[in-house]
């Protein structure tokens, strides 16, 4: 570098050779910039499917049910026996909120359960994979209209008991997972999704086999009780569960045993306990 | 320098500086957001911006922590780092971008204070595979916030340069938390192994550039100066240092400038008052020594700053012996004139 050359930076002007070679840095850096670019966007795994009809209402007529999670049975056209067949569409309320809430407060609005009745609500659609789920938000006046009689509900429940069954999946929230975030799964997403869960919205073990195909189970208690809050720290994490399955519909509801829900390890399962404590020794 | 504060004092130089930010910013913004819309027709715009800021934020942090070991290696990159704050006021505002969005995407609507929940969610702090990564994340933010909003000089002067300069190494720990908030996050998610190589040898580099500047520093101060008399030691001979510039001294743990300028040797200390640049690597400009770094200056008989500024620097005396440079280590306060050492008519041939 020639004596008289020096940069300040208060100066309007930088030496010629100080001027060419940031040049050079940034005819290199060019590149590199956009190479990451591509490379990072290239890179990323494949955005879900799923939809949420954002700002679009739509209007669904079913019977409600409170059990297994609060959900609407809406009739999807007719067997081969020619008996009416149904989807269960699961509710959940606006944000990170389960439905219970806003049904909760028609119902004391109205004076009247729910429960069993043949009822038109009004809110956002969302659905993937086969599966069809509805936001309920109480600032869009939901509720549309109600019938005051019950419909007879023993057939339109449509139980069939599965027998006792172990999964191993994870544990997502259905509102993110079937449209509303991309990823609405796994490590980014496990906050989001405890916190849409300890809001109310129901858990459900998503299940994907050797084939990649995936299956999704509601996950209540033994008793039919809620498992949000215990499920918090099994959420986004591989997890095996032992339940009673019982077929409701077109959803599965896994009734968790006491003690039925475990993290689960891939190296434990496949290598024993020997090479996982080691594992785990040598990662600390 | 300035004599009083202006939000930006804006130049030539920085008007350019501050365009080739914003181009290459919005150029790989654009790649990023284009080629996710056209490969991924099911993605979504929160996610898309999420993603898009996060890879521009870790990218221009690394070219953030490189300029300072380039211009430890070659001078040349000094105009890098002039501006470098402009470059990291940047990256904190496409990173605060990054973070808001993902609070409300991930916290906000819920049944806790969005703030809340990101502490309280995923508690598994002892967990790597479950770690919360996000509060990471959170903690790099409120660093990078700190360094943004002290980042211009009158903070500088009014925290003093120790603590501006401390405040300011933290950069070192949130680029940190910044490598454990990707590890422990989206590489935990993401199979393609692009993103783990991409972010290794990002900190590989920055950590080779560290190394080799490093190793150049720690080269020029454990220089042993053998010969020492009346509390000088012989650091050079006279034809060692070019006029108007000086070179470098580590002598008991003082690093000290002996500038030739007019005739005379004067040392003052290595170290600028304003972010600790290497005034041994200046050069007296209208008589004044002026800091390679961001062009402080200060007078060599002296060190002090011309009036009005009041920026102050140890003197050291030095004595001139035939041809060779004699250096006493033992600083004079703060602006202390010295008379420095003639160079005799013979010696200056």
């Amino acid at each position: 570098m020639n004596n008289e050359e020096f940069y300040i930076g208060w100066m309007g002007e930088a030496p010629k050779s100080f001027v060419t070679w940031i040049r050079k840095y940034l005819i290199v850096l060019l590149p590199v910039i956009i190479v990451l670019g591509v490379l990072l966007a290239l890179s990323q795994k494949k955005f879900g499917t799923g939809t949420f009809e954002f700002g679009t209402l739509t209007e669904v007529k079913g019977i409600y049910f409170n059990k297994p999670v609060p959900n609407i049975k809406v009739v999807d056209g007719k067997n081969i026996f020619g008996n009416e067949s149904y989807i269960t569409v699961p509710l959940i309320g606006f944000g990170k909120h389960g439905a219970d809430g806003v049904i909760a407060d028609l119902e004391k609005e109205k004076n009247i359960s729910f429960e069993g009745k043949e009822i038109t609500l009004k809110g956002t659609l969302l659905y993937n994979d086969g599966k069809l789920l509805m936001q309920v938000d109480g600032n869009d006046k939901p509720l549309v209209n109600v019938s005051g009689a019950n419909i007879n509900s023993v057939g339109l429940q449509n139980t069939k008991e599965l027998g006792i069954i172990e999964v191993k999946g994870e544990i997502v929230d259905p509102k993110c997972f079937f449209g509303v975030m991309k990823p609405g799964e796994g490590k980014p997403h496990k906050d989001c999704a405890i916190r849409c869960i300890l809001g109310g919205i129901p858990p459900v073990l998503k299940v994907t086999d050797e084939k990649g195909n995936q299956n999704y189970y509601l996950i209540v208690g033994a008793n039919g009780e809620k498992m949000n809050e215990a499920v918090q720290d099994y959420v986004a994490t591989p997890v095996e569960i032992n339940a009673r399955a019982v077929a409701y519909g077109d959803w599965i509801v896994l009734y968790v045993h006491p003690n039925g829900l475990q993290r689960y390890s891939y190296i434990q399962q496949h290598f024993g306990n020997k090479t996982a404590s080691c594992g785990v020794a040598c990662l600390k | 320098m300035g004599a009083s504060y202006l939000a930006v004092g804006w130049n030539r130089q920085k008007k350019i500086y501050d365009w080739l930010i914003f181009g290459f910013c919005v150029l790989y913004l654009a790649t990023f957001v284009v080629l996710t819309a056209i490969f991924n027709p099911d993605y979504t715009f929160e996610t898309v911006l999420i993603r898009a800021t996060s890879t521009l934020a870790v990218i221009i942090l690394h070219v953030i922590l490189s300029i300072g070991p380039l211009t430890r290696i070659n001078k040349k990159f000094l105009p890098l780092l002039y501006n470098r704050r402009h470059l990291g006021v940047t990256m904190f505002c496409i990173i605060l971008v990054h973070g808001s969005f993902s609070i409300l995407q991930f916290h906000s609507l819920g049944n806790e204070n969005p703030f809340v929940s990101l502490f309280t969610s995923n508690t598994h702090f002892g967990s790597l595979a479950d770690f919360p990564f996000q509060a990471l994340g959170f903690f790099a933010l409120i660093i990078f916030f700190l360094m943004a909003i002290t980042s211009h000089d009158f903070w500088l002067h009014n925290l003093s340069p120790k603590v501006w300069k401390t405040l300011h190494m933290f950069v070192y720990l949130a680029y940190f938390l910044v490598v454990m908030h990707v590890m422990l996050g989206v590489i935990q998610y993401e199979t393609n192994p692009v993103f783990i190589i991409i972010m290794l040898t990002g900190s590989f580099t920055l950590i080779t550039l560290h190394l080799i500047a490093g190793t150049r520093e720690v080269k020029k101060d454990n220089v042993i100066y053998k010969l020492k008399q009346d509390g000088y030691v012989l650091v050079c001979d006279i034809k060692d240092i070019q006029e108007d510039r000086a070179k470098m001294f580590c002598v008991d743990a003082e690093r000290i400038a002996v500038y030739k300028t007019g005739g005379k040797l004067f040392a003052v200390n290595n170290v600028c008052k304003h972010q600790n640049g290497p005034l041994g690597e200046g050069k007296v400009i209208d008589g004044c020594i002026t800091c390679p770094w961001h062009g402080y200056q200060y007078l060599p008989q002296n060190g002090q700053s011309p009036p009005p500024f009041k920026e102050k620097v140890s003197t050291y005396d030095v004595k001139i012996e035939g041809t060779h440079v004699w250096l006493n280590p033992k600083a004079y306060a703060e602006g202390t004139e010295r008379p420095g050492a003639v160079i005799s008519v013979v010696n200056a041939e």
